[in-house]
């Protein structure tokens, strides 16, 4: 009887096992198609995290740019499960080289400690572009590398949203800003382009803290605000999760008519939210089309048809107007 | 009740100090707040405490709260689910997530160390599955839920304080609750005693994954959405929590009223935090000084007994 | 008898920590002669021998050594005069090899390298000498059994010049075979010259390897006795200052119908083919050397480890119960009171209520849930005062009582639970001599009231004292029974080493 039981416990654990193993085995199907074909280049796109949204997009957006360029190149897209797991990124960069790709598009996870790793890439003579997280520049000057830049200019974009909210407010009237990972440099691009436009329409930031890019601690982070400063006008997220976390403390609060909340990334919830008036507008950087970008950009080096610089993507400002 | 003097204690220096500090600090209205952001933390609080009795850990709760949110937010969203189904499929999978934590541990006799730090990868990768890695918006369609108040005080959070109040009855009054601080101060003993220390563990771990998909519930209604990285290093907290109420991460030693209290030390310090203003390393500077003086502070309320404890404490409210 | 006859004469010796432990203690040693002291737990044996090994200071009191006055100041000194201790816990470094292990302290070396070759070389000569050789020089410490460690730490003592060795209860870990052999390399010693003191509570080795047996109690000696020629039961009363017939049982008392039978029960090597049965208001005792299987034979039929094969009966039918658990023997009505109290008994931080009330507490409990309080503290208030349990409340802990007491719970939660079959293995272990004689009258009651009680013991005379029957075990085998007024001291030896002295293995039972 015992030994029974203990078999059968066994039996549902061994079940259970091997159903996870089959759901994460279909998930995981999609990542072993690029076989190598001769002569077409193959380029290693080498993406920070998986679990996150916004770099989901840009992975899919790539994908489906690939499909439907079979005959131009094979597409090798890697990422990490964590977006501050440098160690893991570094190892990939260093598998790609390995594997001889062609070019490398990259987006770091750290915009120092990957520039090591990436001009010993390019001394093995692979192409490298560099898309959504910028190197730091002087890392790059150390290093004696110029890598080409392929991606949103961050602070532009946290700009536009604010500037889009300086209309909405008057002179003078208090702002808060939600960090994300102070550590992140498109977390600091942002937060310096919403402190940009709210100066310079004269609004008074009066506090600013990180909730780590999460919607549970934003909320509490967002909570804790409105009650110390009972006159707040304003809450700027440097994210969409968080600013989602930011309306759930407001409502708790009743505060939610008086304080309007701008996001950023233009995820499908915040466009709901922004349907029912709780978030007043995002920020679109068109993840789809970076690494699209990237890779086209890194192809036209590769043919020598253009010459490595930094190049811009589109950065557009979302409000409640522009769904539909 | 000496046992809960130094508790006490360290929640009213703490209201206190931020009173004094933090702006619009002492208002009911900060309390009624805290108070209706930490459901899920105490319901975890719960289930924590109990594995933590029968000495073992489940490091995978925060993963198992996301994956149960990520199911409801699918069920209600993508599939167009009644609120009931997409609840009941919800609770089904932190009940499932917790079932595979128990039996594997009992069945192979591995820590429980080892299955719950496999399962917190195992649910986190699940859960981007099935999102497909996006936030899920669901707040229209759980009106029902988020409406309901007492007080100002949410329906998740009334819930939370009878799961908590329930949870101390079964620890101190059942066979079961019994059963669980026997096995966690001696498992050898208990099974010469004709206990089955397999079958309480498993029922235990079980327990608390269903609990984590019930903290997922209270959570979801509250933020309207789910978040595939909801939950991550919640683990974490809830240990620190249970450990600052004075349960022994050795087992066999533990109430969960004190864990609550622990809950509302971290949830009031983060809080009043917050108000401050207090950057980001200060504010883990701090937590952490916090975590080890609560702990200290309350070693102290042995003082309030007349003997002298010989070695550790007994489980003070069998 | 003349100073220069002794090796060692120890007089007016007193010590006192707390409370005093020796008291006005006179003791003397000849070369050649195997001096063995005994005494209950706490009688100041162990100290006696610290002093002597230099260890501890009297307080007062002189020693004399070949003649000359002999104060030891450290182990080192003692060394130095050729006194040496092997000690019952053992003082080896796990990870050492055994050779490294023998010659600790002055390992051969040549300008600061370790003399592999030679420390070999040494090693091995000398484990030969001492019939060790089966055991490999290089062998870290920690990969030996309990017993061969101990053998090893007793050739480290050997290896340097000794003519006083104290030996402080040096059987405690060996196998039946490490007893002979270490017997013999005593006896080599002997005749070599060397005094040796002897100590351990094992009366029945005594008489095989001593030849004067000095009893202490409390701290005095009570007196010195002829080995060869004292009946153990002297030495016992000298001991405890009460005779053991006391608790005497009665020869040929009624029993009533069978309990349980068990039959062909094997585990490993350790449970081979073992039948007997036990009668209600019997108490059937189990003899045996260490490691002969009495403690996995009793495991085994309670389900603590499953047997390989074999059947255990409860009743007198035929219907074999179903044990796979020792849930599933609680709920045949037997119980297990395991050799290990504090590791596999008790639950040491709670109150000794719970400990009390564990196995039975869905009877306390309304639905089979609910705990009533107040009829668990009454229930359990009942037990402690009805078995005598000193306690300050049934409150305290279990931790804070005596070994004594602790039994005395143990024993309480099971007569709660409402076993017909009790198996107690080793239960007086580590309890003082008052505590034992409680637990034995506590046995012959409850054996009186119609339960079947089976008890494993390593002390021979406790047995003859309480048992109506006696098995005994060798090898995993079950030997020989006897039956109040059949047994000898002498019988049950020569069937507790049937199994090692070889030509057994065949026999079965």
């Amino acid at each position: 009887m015992d030994r029974l039981r203990v078999s059968g416990i066994r039996a549902v654990a061994v079940g259970a096992l091997a159903m996870g193993v089959m759901l994460s085995g279909c998930a995981g199907k999609k990542e072993q198609k690029d076989a190598a074909a001769p002569g077409k280049p193959r380029v290693a796109l080498v993406m920070k995290s998986l679990a996150n949204e916004f770099f989901k997009t840009m992975e899919d957006g790539a994908r489906n740019h690939q499909r439907q360029h079979l005959d131009q190149y094979d597409l090798i897209a890697q990422g990490i499960p964590d977006e501050r797991d440098i160690n893991r990124q570094h190892d990939l960069v260093q598998q790609m080289i390995a594997q001889k790709v062609d070019a490398i598009v990259i987006a770091p996870a750290d915009s120092k400690a990957m520039v090591g790793v990436s001009k010993e890439a390019m001394d093995a003579g692979i192409v490298v572009v560099n898309i959504d997280n910028k190197f730091d520049a002087d890392t790059l000057a150390q290093e004696g590398v110029s890598i080409p830049f392929v991606g949103p200019d961050n602070r532009k974009g946290a700009r536009l949203a604010a500037e889009y909210l300086a209309q909405k407010l008057r002179p003078g009237d208090k702002v808060a800003i939600i960090e994300g990972i102070p550590t992140a440099f498109n977390a600091i691009m942002r937060k310096r382009g919403f402190e940009d436009a709210m100066t310079a329409a004269r609004m008074v930031i009066v506090d600013s803290q990180s909730a780590h890019w999460e919607t549970s601690e934003a909320e509490k982070v967002v909570s804790g605000m409105v009650s110390r400063h009972a006159d707040l006008k304003a809450i700027l997220c440097a994210n969409d999760s968080m600013a989602l976390g930011a309306v759930a403390a407001l409502r708790s609060a009743g505060r939610l008519d008086d304080v309007l909340v701008v996001g950023f990334d233009n995820i499908s919830a915040a466009q709901e939210y922004m349907k029912e008036g709780a978030i007043l507008c995002t920020v679109d950087q068109h993840a789809d089309q970076i690494a699209v970008e990237g890779i086209i950009y890194a192809l036209d080096i590769l043919e020598g048809a253009a010459t490595p610089q930094d190049k811009e993507t589109r950065v557009d400002l979302v409000t409640a107007g522009d769904i539909e | 009740m000496t046992e809960y003097v130094g508790m006490v204690f360290v929640v009213a220096s703490l209201i206190a100090i931020f009173s004094l500090t933090a702006p619009n600090f002492f208002q009911v209205e900060t309390f009624r707040m805290t108070a209706n952001q930490i459901p899920e933390v105490i319901i975890l609080a719960v289930g924590m405490t109990y594995v933590l009795i029968v000495a073992g850990i489940d490091l995978s709760v925060g993963s198992v709260l996301a994956l149960s949110s990520a199911v409801l937010g699918v069920c209600l969203v993508r599939y167009q689910l009644p609120l009931p189904v997409a609840v009941a499929a919800s609770l089904g999978a932190g009940l499932a997530c917790g079932a595979v934590n128990g039996s594997l541990t009992v069945a192979w006799r591995l820590p429980s160390f080892i299955v719950t730090l496999a399962m917190l990868q195992a649910a986190r990768g699940l859960t981007h599955i099935v999102t497909g890695q996006q936030t899920q918006y669901f707040r229209p369609m759980i009106r029902e839920l988020t409406s309901i108040s007492v007080l100002g005080l949410s329906l998740p959070f009334l819930i939370a304080v009878a799961i908590a109040v329930l949870g101390q009855i079964v620890l101190c009054r059942t066979v079961f609750g019994r059963y669980m601080v026997a096995i966690g101060t001696n498992e050898e003993a208990a099974r010469l005693s004709g206990i089955d220390p397999r079958r309480i563990k498993l029922v235990v771990f079980t327990l608390c994954g269903l609990l984590a998909a019930v903290a997922a519930l209270a959570q979801s209604t509250r933020l309207g959405s789910a978040t595939p990285t909801a939950g991550t290093g919640f683990e974490l907290e809830v240990i620190a929590a249970v450990v600052i109420g004075g349960t022994s991460l050795m087992g066999g030693r533990g109430t969960v009223i004190r864990s609550v209290f622990g809950v509302i030390i971290i949830a009031i310090l983060g809080r009043g935090l917050i108000q401050l203003g207090a950057a980001d390393p200060t504010k883990q500077l701090i937590t952490g000084c916090v975590i080890v003086a609560a702990v200290i502070v309350d070693h102290y309320r042995h003082s309030f007994r007349k003997a002298p404890l010989p070695t550790e404490t007994p489980s003070p409210s069998l | 008898m003349s100073a220069t006859q002794d090796l060692l004469r120890v007089n007016g010796l007193s010590k006192s920590y707390a409370a005093p432990v020796l008291c006005d203690v006179g003791f003397d040693l000849h070369p050649g002669e195997i001096h063995a002291l005994v005494g209950e737990n706490g009688a100041g044996k162990t100290t006696l021998a610290r002093i002597i090994a230099g260890l501890t200071q009297a307080d007062a009191g002189q020693m004399h050594l070949n003649g000359r006055p002999y104060a030891p100041t450290g182990r080192a000194a003692a060394e130095q005069h050729g006194v040496r201790i092997v000690m019952q816990e053992l003082n080896l470094i796990g990870t050492l090899t055994v050779a490294e292990s023998i010659f600790i302290g002055r390992i051969p070396s040549w300008f600061g390298f370790v003399d592999r070759r030679r420390l070999h070389a040494d090693a091995q000569e000398l484990m030969a000498r001492l019939r060790l050789d089966g055991i490999e020089p290089d062998r870290p410490v920690e990969t030996l059994g309990v017993g061969q460690q101990q053998l090893v730490e007793i050739a480290a003592g050997l290896s340097r010049r000794c003519d006083l060795l104290i030996l402080d209860e040096p059987t405690a870990a060996l196998t039946a075979t490490e007893v002979q052999l270490l017997f013999t390399q005593l006896e080599a010693l002997k005749d070599s010259g060397v005094g040796i003191i002897y100590i351990s509570h094992r009366l029945e080795e005594l008489r095989r390897v001593a030849d004067r047996v000095t009893v202490l109690r409390d701290g005095k000696v009570i007196g010195t006795r002829q080995a060869e020629t004292a009946p153990l039961n002297d030495i016992i009363r000298m001991m405890i200052g009460r005779d053991l017939n006391e608790v005497q049982r009665p020869a040929g008392r009624a029993c009533g119908p069978v309990a349980l039978q068990v039959r062909g029960l094997s585990r490993g090597q350790s449970v081979r083919d073992v039948s007997f049965e036990v009668r209600e208001g019997e108490i059937l005792g189990f003899a045996g050397l260490m490691g002969s299987g009495r403690t996995e034979t009793m495991r085994a039929i309670f389900g603590a480890d499953r047997p390989d094969a074999g059947a255990v009966i409860v009743g007198d039918g035929d219907t074999p119960a179903r044990i796979r658990s020792p849930r599933d023997a609680v709920r045949h009505g037997i119980a297990l009171l395991t050799e290990d109290r504090k590791e596999q008994g008790l639950f040491l931080p709670l109150p000794v209520r719970v400990n009390i009330s564990l196995a039975r507490l869905r009877a306390l409990a309304a639905f089979g849930h609910w705990i009533r309080p107040r009829e668990e503290s009454a229930v359990t208030r009942r037990l402690a005062d009805a078995l005598a349990v000193r306690c300050s409340s049934t409150e305290q802990p279990v931790a804070e009582l005596s070994g004594g007491n602790q039994q005395k719970v143990v024993i309480a939660r099971w007569l709660y639970r409402d076993c017909h079959v009790l198996l107690f293995d080793e239960p007086t272990r580590g309890i003082d001599i008052g505590a034992k004689l409680d637990i034995y009258r506590l046995l012959a009651d409850l054996a009186d009231r119609g339960k079947a009680i089976v008890v494993t013991s390593s002390d021979l005379l406790e047995l003859f004292a309480i048992c109506d029957r006696i098995c005994v075990m060798s090898g995993g085998h079950l030997v020989a029974t006897f039956k109040r007024g059949e047994w000898t001291e002498g019988k049950v030896m020569d069937a507790a080493f049937s199994g090692h002295i070889g030509g057994h293995a065949g026999k079965g039972a």
